[in-house]
């Protein structure tokens, strides 16, 4: 039963980092290789506002504000320049740039702070049905079902969210009703970039986040991604629940690293499941 | 220019001189520039080398038929373990078992290509594929304690000529440098002969249009397989060669960001499909890591920024930049002289 919990709160986070990918992706195509280390950033800073500020709620949200300007930068710079490209070329610039731009952001992360460091939530344990579960967990199930919520209100029942996902589904047809892909692009960038933000804080209430977990992230945000059909916002959370389960569950029974190779093991399966899902 | 000067002096054509003559040139680096005392240089000679060889094996597989090979790293890593464990576990000179790595390594490659190619993957999904199997070969690296040694990894210096180190006091370095050498003169000739055969011609073929080299009888997957063994052959005997360099065989040497980024980097800024262009790459980017050295904690970020610049800007690479530049600026003349006569 702990182990399930454990699982489901490692297995939530996976997923919302598995959609910073998915969203950018599958509107873009453009695969985010930086999402990571805007995670390991996020972190970082709400750690330093955490001691100028002294409340953690605000600390987060100032921390997911700030990242998400970071997203905003990098959109209009770097990723104008990907977007000019069509095609598979599109799809090669955008691996390369973000991994320029996750080498630079990492280094000066480097420079600012080359710890990692972990969040303590201040939620006390509680026993649910004779199991105890951690206070961390409690916060991380609370905050990104809500999130999941109002991403779902967003993509389903506002204007903003609908013509995203026509831009998803047919291009022209997008263009044809009035609808900016360009515009559309710049938003779920943004959006992945808070969502990425987010991931990473709640993931630093388990474990320790600093500038050298950030391609690691990025490396777990893939696999959920890839797992869940790359462009398929349902399939990113629903992979990111089971792989969450396989890795607690496997580590917790086998070994460590026999869970993290579990993880690629289920991405190589799911890519040759599924080849023209991911295309 | 010397393009224009050496056909006009030699008589003889540039393309057919310019390997044995860069190859000749390098031969000389040992005695010029090797110092006693002096291993960083000749150590930083060597890996650029080392790097120059892996990306002209990527450029193979890449560069011509299109399938990213994002684990360059776990392939040299699977050579070099390969190599020194099985050397330690029959008892002889990992001399005898390079090539039993190396050919695991090529029946790797081809067995990725393989599936790949049945599988109709996109570059794409490819180069996500072989990232995936990267991190979980280095994982395996790491984990498998037993086998590999964990993070500490094994003491490797089987690649040497003991009895011609201490007969002739030659440096250790000289003798790997040649060897490196060999296999980089090796591998660069038999992609000049490549590109010259039926094979380039098929593999040009299915680069620019797939269904269409199908439909007039080239075997596509047949020869997607083939370039994979190739290049993964190759890297797999670039492996040890590396671990002799370094001394020892660690997960670490293996990684992302140590292997796959720099030889990404070394054949785009040297350019794509030409032959000088891994080892006119893997020279500049290796000296540009070193410059930036000097900006201490600041050579990641500066590498970064770099990357992107040259992404964005210099996809064509150096090479046929300058063959671009030199052919205009100089050679334009000349050209439609040809012509008309002609």
């Amino acid at each position: 039963m702990e182990f399930a919990i454990d699982g489901i709160t490692q297995g939530l986070v996976l997923a919302l980092l598995g959609l910073g990918i998915t969203i950018v992706f599958g509107l873009g195509g453009v695969l985010n290789l930086s999402i990571g280390v805007f995670s390991a950033i996020a972190v970082v800073i709400a750690i330093e506002l955490l001691g100028i500020t002294s409340s953690l709620p605000l600390s987060i949200v100032l921390a997911v504000v700030a990242v998400t300007g970071l997203g905003l930068v990098v959109d209009k710079s770097l990723l104008s320049f990907v977007y000019r490209s069509e095609g598979e070329e599109r799809v090669l610039l955008g691996i390369f740039v973000t991994l320029g731009l996750a080498t630079l952001l990492d280094g000066l992360l480097v420079i600012a702070r080359p710890s990692s460091y972990s969040l303590s939530v201040g939620v006390p344990s509680t026993t649910v049905f004779g199991a105890q579960i951690r206070g961390s967990s409690i916060a991380i199930i609370v905050i990104s079902l809500a999130l999941f919520a109002g991403l779902y209100y967003f993509f389903r029942r506002t204007y903003l969210g609908r013509a995203t996902r026509t831009v998803l589904q047919d291009e022209t047809g997008a263009v044809l009703c009035g609808i900016s892909p360009r515009k559309m692009r710049t938003l779920v960038f943004v959006l992945s970039a808070s969502i990425a933000a987010v991931a990473g804080i709640l993931y630093s209430f388990t474990q320790q986040v600093g500038a050298a977990e950030g391609f690691e992230l990025t490396i777990l945000a893939l696999i959920v991604s890839i797992v869940g059909g790359v462009t398929s916002i349902v399939g990113a959370v629903a992979a990111g629940l089971v792989l969450g389960l396989i890795a607690t569950f496997t580590s917790a029974y086998v070994g460590a690293y026999v869970a993290e190779i579990a993880l690629f093991a289920a991405a190589i399966v799911a890519l040759l499941l599924q080849p023209e899902q991911v295309a | 220019m010397i393009h224009a000067l050496l056909t006009r002096v030699g008589g003889t054509d540039w393309e057919t001189i310019r390997l044995p003559l860069v190859l000749g040139l390098l031969a000389l680096v040992p005695p010029v520039v090797f110092r006693e005392g002096a291993t960083y240089v000749s150590r930083l000679i060597i890996l650029a080398a080392i790097f120059a060889t892996l990306a002209m094996a990527l450029n193979i597989v890449f560069g011509h038929t299109d399938q990213l090979f994002l684990f360059v790293g776990a392939l040299t890593g699977i050579g070099a373990y390969t190599t020194a464990l099985s050397a330690e576990a029959f008892g002889v000179s990992p001399w005898a078992t390079l090539l039993v790595g190396a050919v695991l390594t090529g029946v790797i490659g081809a067995l990725v290509c393989y599936v790949a190619a049945r599988l109709q993957f996109t570059v794409i999904l490819i180069a996500i594929l072989t990232l995936a199997l990267q991190f979980a070969v280095i994982e395996f690296f790491v984990g498998a304690r037993d086998i590999t040694g964990g993070s500490t990894g094994l003491i490797f210096s089987g690649l040497g000529f003991e009895s011609l180190q201490e007969g002739f006091g030659i440096h250790e370095h000289v003798i790997l440098y040649y060897l490196v050498l060999a296999l980089l003169g090796a591998t660069f000739a038999f992609y000049e002969w490549l590109r010259n055969s039926t094979y380039g011609l098929a593999f040009d073929a299915i680069r620019q249009d797939e269904v269409a080299a199908e439909s007039i009888g080239v075997d596509v997957v047949r020869y997607k397989v083939l370039a994979g063994f190739t290049s993964a052959f190759i890297i797999g005997l670039v492996g040890p060669l590396y671990a002799q360099l370094e001394g020892f065989v660690i997960p670490g040497l293996f990684e992302f960001q140590v292997i796959d980024v720099l030889v990404l980097i070394i054949l785009i800024v040297g350019g794509m499909r030409t032959l000088l262009g891994p080892l006119v790459g893997a020279g500049l980017v290796i000296w540009i890591d070193e410059g930036l050295a000097s900006t201490g904690e600041w050579r990641t970020v500066i590498f970064g920024a770099l990357l992107i610049v040259l992404f964005l800007y210099f996809r064509q690479g150096v090479v046929p930049f300058a063959d671009r530049i030199l052919n205009d600026r100089f050679r334009t003349r000349e050209r439609i002289a040809t012509w008309r006569e002609s």
